[in-house]
């Protein structure tokens, strides 16, 4: 009998790669900071600075969404992602490393008073507005930094745990009690993390790091819509390391039965991605309220009238034609093209939901989209060369993980 | 290598030592005896309370909406929050059959039977509530769109009371169908071991001629697959639609994004609350417990404190949105119509979040999820708070509206009012019995599907699979 592949060596290639992006990211990104972050031009300052915020967040954000999956999965008792556990682990062990990059991001702009980032820092809009005066209670430097430290530490404390609890399987068989034993230590940190992830990510921190961008601007759904959005990209992301380590002729336990499964997930939070969308959207164009439908005045009709199409075209048009298919599902090269446009598509919502408020009447993605991309490339270099490590170091299979069996014969 | 593979870790969704003719037996034998003493005296009550509540809607037909104590302020009182209320019990079958479906939950074979009829009589009797409140129910066909010698009158498409008669019909179809076809190849059960001609006449006409072929059974597996595929956004669209009857509005504490998702997760919270209340009483009568076991509790309390915890995060995120907003109508109708406990109906507000936040909490821990006594408790609990959630957001917000010379008296229902309600509670347990008699409220066939991996007796046959090295195991298999 043949052996379980365990072990991943990193591609030469892969390496080239992620050096090669982080290079020319980084240099995009100093040039941008150079043209625009040291520019006399408040707009162009701010440009700078919010498309580091949101890249920042957004890749933050879909890397914590791999974690959600996992504790999610725990518990709900799932078994059928036992084979391929190791990738979603690896891929959110950036949390606290995009997390650092995003905090300090954060940190810096609520402390150097960047105004043009965060509205409610700039001391001549709030004496002009009683409204964001009244909400000084809670738009106020101090909780800001706090509450963006919890999250954050909370998010990556919570995760070791639930990757170090993991590293258990790697050892031996084990026998029933220990099975037992280490399915309710992984509940109860899974069910930690979630609560955590409920407050953070359902609730208080998007209020904080986008929706008071537009200080005077409030939906009650804006946590849950930034929930979706980053989900549904964490389980593209998913499928991408999973097609890509498939390809590379590991994980040979995961198959299409597996793929299937994800291209369902990616499917149904597509369009629980839409729902909330819609419901937003309607009930703010139908009520007609002028507080409410601002927001949007400028992104329907105005310079972003393209980006706000573009959205619901790649994010909701595409999955539900092209995913409905049961064989598109089972399709490696179909679904990696479905991930990558969607990966791509959530990046643009992050876009508009942050740069929409930044620079409302310029869509710099087409003035100075080097800019963007550049220091997605950042990201994204980042992302391929530590999670390419983490794979690495760690066994691909939890070999002894009490439902891998179950896995392993899954269908669908 | 046989793919019936089970982890042991996992609970058995079967006890006892079952095979597939026990099944049989255990889940039709209430059909064929004879109904309890018990039986005969719920469904009596049952009665009494559905003709109490035909006569309080005779009197408001005859008499007209003034026979109920709505005012002018107070326009929608009782009855849209029974509506509101019964729509969302009648989420959980739909959700058990179809999402769980999807998501491979082997525990709902247990209970979608029952789930998914309660949810039929739940959607049944929501449905009184809107044709009633229309003063004028003989018009009630004027909702229909047709062109008509009425000019033609159209009605108004832009309204979302409007988009609740299609949501509403298209879901109780869905949810029909799905239950129905379900039910086929039972009724043929029950249909090929029925001893007088009348029952086989009547069973064999319910069944639709099931002859148990593959042919019959591959279709069967298709239809409850594409069902199933069309029943998910209907869990979703149903209550979502619900929602847009306040939150299309601009009236304080109406108008708020989140309604949409948040009335799913409670009308879920609530469907599941109803579930537990009905399944434990028939678990107990009908001696299902080794189908509807603990760890089945287990699992639907598992869904009650995640519905309930969501349902939380939105209440908070409402009360944090008042603040936020800096609106002042928002601040009056959270921080004083409802949050201020002496306020008029200040009691509404915070018993609901008593019943639906707080109290769900102890679901937390494991050992309370499997206490039958505790969770029959805090299902009665739940629906209390459910309905209370609906009457705070319908009375607490209009009330007291933007002109203070129409506010009026206390609003509290009249007899009648509370006589209809009573009646739909009389009409719902009828059904229920009913169905007890003459329906296998357990999914037989299904059962047997999962019996060979989750049944207690088979689960002992796996340890050998559990003790294998997995290259060991993936080599077997392979092979």
């Amino acid at each position: 009998m043949a052996a379980i592949k365990e072990k991943f060596e990193i591609p030469g290639k892969m390496r080239t790669w992620s050096l090669a992006l982080i290079a020319i990211g980084l240099l995009l990104t100093i040039i941008g900071f150079i043209t625009k972050g040291l520019s006399s031009e408040e707009h162009e300052r701010a440009v700078f600075w919010g498309t580091l915020l949101y890249n920042s967040l957004y890749f933050m954000m879909i890397c914590n969404a791999c974690m959600f999956f996992i504790c999610a999965t725990t518990l709900a008792m799932g078994g059928w992602d036992a084979t391929f556990r190791r990738v979603p682990e690896a891929i959110s062990t950036l949390v606290p490393i995009f997390g650092t990059i995003a905090g300090l991001l954060m940190i810096f702009i609520v402390l150097s008073d960047k105004g043009y980032i965060y509205q409610w820092l700039d001391s001549k809009e709030v004496a002009h507005s009683k409204m964001i005066q009244g909400k000084s209670g809670f738009l106020n430097k101090p909780f800001f930094i706090i509450w963006t430290l919890l999250t954050i530490g909370l998010w990556s404390v919570l995760g070791a745990r639930m990757r170090r609890l993991s590293a258990e399987t790697d050892n031996g068989q084990l026998s029933y009690e220990q099975g037992k034993s280490f399915v309710w230590r992984n509940t109860v940190t899974a069910a930690m993390f979630i609560v955590w992830f409920a407050l953070t990510t359902g609730s208080v921190t998007p209020w904080f790091w986008m929706m008071s961008i537009d200080a005077e601007w409030y939906s009650t759904m804006y946590s849950w819509y930034t929930f979706a959005s980053t989900f549904v990209a964490g389980m593209s992301l998913i499928t991408l390391w999973v097609i890509y380590l498939k390809n590379k002729g590991y994980l040979e336990l995961t198959n299409q039965e597996h793929l299937h499964d994800l291209g369902k997930f990616v499917f149904a939070f597509s369009i629980f991605w839409t729902y909330l969308w819609f419901a937003q959207y309607m009930l703010i164009w139908y009520a007609n309220i002028p507080e409410e439908t601002i927001y949007f005045k400028h992104r329907v009709e105005g310079a972003y009238r393209g980006i706000f199409f573009f959205n619901l075209i790649v994010n909701f048009v595409c999955p539900i034609l092209i995913l409905m298919k049961r064989s598109v599902k089972r399709n490696y090269t179909l679904m990696t093209f479905m991930a990558v446009l969607i990966v791509f598509g959530h990046w643009i919502d992050f876009y508009q939901m942050v740069m929409g408020s930044i620079s409302e009447q310029h869509v710099t993605l087409l003035s100075s989209g080097w800019l963007d991309f550049g220091v997605a490339a950042l990201f994204i270099g980042l992302m391929i060369l530590i999670v390419g490590r983490s794979l690495a170091s760690r066994p691909l299979v939890a070999k002894y993980h009490p439902f891998l069996k179950e896995s392993i014969i899954h269908h669908t | 290598m046989s793919l019936k593979y089970e982890s042991q870790l996992r609970e058995p969704l079967v006890d006892g030592d079952k095979n597939y003719h026990q099944v049989t037996v255990d889940i039709c034998t209430p059909i064929e005896v004879k109904p309890s003493k018990l039986w005969y005296v719920g469904f009596y009550i049952s009665v009494a309370l559905l003709l109490f509540g035909v006569y309080s809607v005779y009197r408001e037909v005859v008499y007209g909406t003034g026979q109920w104590n709505l005012n002018k302020t107070v326009g929608w009182g009782w009855d849209i929050t029974n509506f509101v209320w019964w729509v969302g019990i009648g989420h959980a079958g739909t959700l058990i059959s179809a999402i769980l479906l999807l998501f491979r939950q082997g525990w709902r074979t247990g209970v979608n039977r029952a789930a998914e009829a309660m949810t039929i009589f739940a959607v049944m009797c929501a449905g009184q509530f809107p044709i009633f409140h229309m003063g004028r129910v003989w018009m009630g066909f004027f909702v229909m769109p047709y062109p008509n010698t009425r000019g033609p009158v159209w009605p108004n498409f832009d309204s979302p009371l409007m988009w609740d008669v299609f949501a509403i019909s298209t879901y109780f179809t869905v949810s029909l169908l799905f239950w129905y076809s379900g039910l086929l190849p039972d009724f043929a059960t029950v249909r090929d071991r029925a001893k007088t001609k009348l029952r086989k006449l009547l069973y064999g006409i319910a069944s639709f001629g099931w002859t148990g072929s593959t042919k019959h059974w591959q279709r069967h597996e298709s239809l409850s697959l594409v069902l199933a595929g069309l029943a998910t956004p209907l869990v979703l669209s149903v209550h979502t639609i619900v929602s847009f009857d306040f939150a299309t509005s601009v009236i304080p504490g109406w108008h708020t994004t989140i309604f949409p998702p948040y009335f799913v997760a409670g009308a879920i919270f609530s469907g599941f609350a109803m579930t537990q209340s009905l399944l434990i009483v028939v678990r107990k009568v009908l001696h299902l417990e080794d189908y509807i076991t603990i760890g089945h509790i287990e699992a639907m309390n598992k869904v009650i404190v995640l519905t309930g915890s969501i349902v939380g995060c939105a209440y908070l995120t409402e009360l944090f949105m008042a603040f936020y907003s800096q609106n002042k109508y928002e601040a009056y109708a959270f921080f004083y119509s409802r949050g201020n406990l002496f306020s008029p109906y200040g009691w509404s507000y915070w018993g609901m979040m008593a019943c639906n936040v707080l109290s769900p909490q102890v679901f937390w821990f494991r050992k309370l999820r499997r206490n039958v006594t505790l969770t029959f408790f805090m299902s009665i609990i739940v629906n209390t708070g459910m309905w209370f959630e609906r009457f705070v957001i319908i009375v607490t917000s209009i009330y007291r509206d933007y002109l203070p010379s129409s506010w009026t008296v206390y609003y509290s229902p009249s007899i009648w009012e509370v006589g209809f309600y009573l009646g739909t509670f009389g009409l719902f347990f009828t059904c229920f019995f009913l169905f007890a008699k003459y329906f296998p409220v357990i999914a037989t066939a299904e059962i047997k599907a999962i019996l060979k991996t989750s049944g207690e007796n088979y689960k002992d046959r796996m340890t050998p699979i559990e003790k294998e090295e997995p290259a060991e195991f993936v080599h077997q298999f392979a092979h």
